[in-house]
């Protein structure tokens, strides 16, 4: 599974400030959630398929592995089409499809694919480690809040999503192969897949917090070193402009 | 003086399980020790002990003589621990964070981190994986990346615990050779394993635990004999010799 | 060092080990969602998990863990129900589900007590904890889609009430399985 992990290149996305990266992130997430009109996705999608050949990743085999997500704009565009009342296309095979309906799903199906790309050359070009010290430096200045805790916890929850995830896969076809799915009662089939994994992640849990203790984990620890180009500016004012743009 | 000792170390579970009880244990510095014992026997109980991960019910630890609860942090980095499921060990996302992780609790300069944990690397033949997914790392590669995690905090002992665990025979190879070398270039090795055909030819001495206790004590050629009163396999045959106990040619 | 505050350290570490977990496993219950024919309030296990959260870990560490889903939610990973993220759907239609997330894990950890767990107790705390959800919810979907009561009703509540009693149930039996032996493991380290 390449999607949302980090896949190590030398390009200027890759080395860019993790500080300034983030703030990048935030400006085009909200450029993804204020996006309306055409023009809007235009410029954002262009920018963000730049971005995407910039860090060479590998878009084929990315692509392929967002069809789970396809599937799911999908529903999301065909249950708008259908439910939003307006006006009826003419001439439509498909009855009950209102003009209305299908344009909210598009801006839905898109401001998603957005969010998604975009996750995609984040997670693709940032080690988590420098996402997590760029976290902990925003978070420093704020009194009463435990940065370098959330730092940890931040680094924690990424890297054993993956690994929960897959737990479960193994446990949802572990069930399967044992005819789940002719069970009528859906107390007892949740349950089932639900027991089995927080066993197992309690258990994770342990033996981390054991193997973390062993090397001495300490919130009083090396801090990163930070520093930025030019060019990591440049892409910061990028991602404003796109905002600003999305914005008026 | 020893450099690693417990005295009448025991530990009773809230809910009244005695896990090990009255172990008195002494290592010398040097020494390449095995712990053996059956599943349940209080091995990785023990084990948590030597560097203060649990606390005794009664009795204590002694690292060259001073009680470790005085210096916890101390004793985690003499005593190194590495874990029975390499999985679980792994903190980082990349093969260097994860080496880093020691010496960042240990608040080194950031320059110096960035040293240790190349020379960790180097040392056990990983450098090449630096910006690799520990993940995507093999069975027995995911073990010397723990013992890299370990070196960067510059250990004198070293606990191994089941480390042959899921490992096919290239990684019971790759690992084994790595705790040769490491007792070879000064580090004390405490390995605790049920499986003393793969390494018991190395060991200078063979501790047996049954039912959370010290049983046996002595030279493998000694204690090897009584290895089935306590629910181990006899891992010899007629005419063999403890020399014949290992899986390296 | 006192061995107080070694041990308290050590609680601290495992807590904000549980806490991560648990914020991956909301997670995770967000991505295994089924949107409904019916409105923009897609099923999912995320609540699910919220509930749990707030059972095992208590008050203070579960409302941390859920605190933590938000806050990588508003950075713009794709960590809301779907893989969707940002400001901008914390100021959506579910907005106001997504900020209740953090009142059901405080009242199921605040009123299901500590010591030995008593189902009706769980009980009591679940059933608030899921009246607080949607007593934020609701009102925000209806304030944000501009839709009558009765549509915001239809859209909002009356197809989950039979996930909320399967979910709740669930629950139920899982914290009463794990829970006491979850408890008394925390204790003893």
């Amino acid at each position: 599974m390449t999607l949302f992990h980090y896949i190590h290149k030398d390009t200027v996305l890759h080395r860019m400030d993790g500080r300034l990266k983030l703030a990048a992130l935030l400006f085009f997430g909200l450029a993804a959630g204020f996006s309306s009109e055409f023009h809007d996705y235009l410029v954002a999608f262009s920018v963000l398929f730049c971005a995407l050949l910039l860090a060479r990743l590998p878009v084929a085999a990315l692509l392929k592995e967002m069809g789970f997500f396809g599937v799911l704009i999908l529903i999301v565009m065909v249950v708008n089409a259908f439910t939003i009342p307006g006006e009826p296309i003419p001439n439509s095979p498909f009855a009950g499809i209102s003009q209305q309906g299908v344009i909210t799903g598009l801006r839905f199906a898109g401001r998603l694919l957005m969010v998604l790309l975009l996750s995609v050359v984040v997670t693709g070009t940032t080690p988590l480690a420098r996402f997590r010290d760029a976290v902990e430096w925003y978070l420093r200045p704020f009194p009463f809040l435990p940065a370098a805790r959330v730092a940890t916890m931040f680094n924690l929850t990424f890297l054993l999503l993956p690994v929960i995830l897959d737990n479960f896969k193994e446990i949802m076809a572990a069930q399967n192969s044992r005819c789940v799915q002719l069970r009528k009662n859906p107390v007892k089939r949740l349950k089932y897949l639900v027991f089995p994994l927080l066993d197992q992640t309690l258990r994770r849990a342990d033996e981390i917090a054991y193997a973390m203790e062993a090397r001495g984990y300490s919130e009083v620890r090396t801090r990163a070193t930070f520093k930025s180009t030019k060019t990591d500016w440049l892409m910061l004012a990028i991602s404003l402009l796109v905002f600003l743009f999305v914005l008026f | 003086m020893a450099l690693l000792e417990t005295e009448d170390l025991t530990h009773v579970f809230p809910d009244g399980t005695v896990a090990i009880e009255g172990i008195n244990l002494k290592v010398n510095a040097g020494e390449f020790l095995v712990i053996a014992g059956p599943n349940g026997s209080g091995k990785t109980v023990f084990a948590r002990h030597l560097n203060g991960l649990l606390r005794p019910t009664r009795g204590r630890v002694l690292l060259d003589g001073e009680p470790i609860s005085k210096d916890l942090i101390g004793a985690r980095k003499k005593v190194g621990l590495v874990f029975q499921n390499p999985e679980s060990q792994i903190v980082g996302q990349t093969v260097a964070e994860d080496v880093a992780f020691g010496p960042e609790n240990l608040n080194l300069p950031a320059d110096q981190v960035a040293t240790v944990v190349e020379e960790s690397l180097a040392a056990v033949g990983l450098s090449r994986f630096v910006t690799r997914s520990p993940h995507a790392l093999s069975g027995g590669e995911k073990r010397k990346l723990a013992i890299a995690g370990i070196l960067a905090m510059n250990p004198k002992i070293i606990v191994f615990d089941e480390p042959f665990t899921g490992l096919d025979y290239p990684g019971v190879v790759q690992v084994l050779k790595e705790i040769l070398r490491l007792h070879k270039n000064g580090h004390t090795i405490l390995l605790i394993t049920h499986e003393l055909e793969k390494v018991l030819a190395h060991a200078g001495r063979l501790v047996i635990m049954h039912g959370g206790r010290l049983v046996e004590d002595g030279k493998p050629e000694t204690v090897i004999s009584r290895v089935e009163n306590y629910g181990l396999r006899m891992p010899l045959r007629e005419g063999e010799k403890v020399g014949s106990l290992t899986w390296l040619k | 060092m006192a061995e107080e505050t070694v041990a308290s350290k050590s609680m601290n570490l495992r807590m904000t080990v549980y806490a991560a977990l648990f914020t991956a496993l909301i997670i995770i219950g967000g991505y295994i969602s089924v949107p409904l024919p019916v409105g923009p309030v897609p099923i999912v296990l995320a609540d699910f998990f919220v509930m749990v959260t707030g059972l095992f870990l208590g008050f203070k560490w579960g409302l941390a863990s859920v605190a933590l889903y938000l806050f990588l939610g508003i950075l713009g990973l794709p960590v809301f129900a779907g893989g969707r993220s940002g400001l901008a759907v914390l100021f959506g239609p579910t907005g106001g589900f997504l900020l209740g997330y953090l009142l059901l894990a405080a009242s199921a950890g605040l009123l299901a007590g500590k010591g030995r767990p008593s189902i009706a107790r769980i009980l009591m705390a679940l059933l608030t904890g899921n009246l607080l959800l949607y007593g934020a919810g609701l009102p925000w979907l209806k304030a944000v889609t501009n839709l009558s009561w009765a549509g915001t009703l239809a859209a909002g509540l009356i197809p989950f009430i039979p996930g909320v009693i399967i979910k709740i149930t669930v629950a139920l039996i899982l914290a009463r399985t794990f829970l006491p032996r979850f408890r008394e493991r925390l204790v003893s380290s």
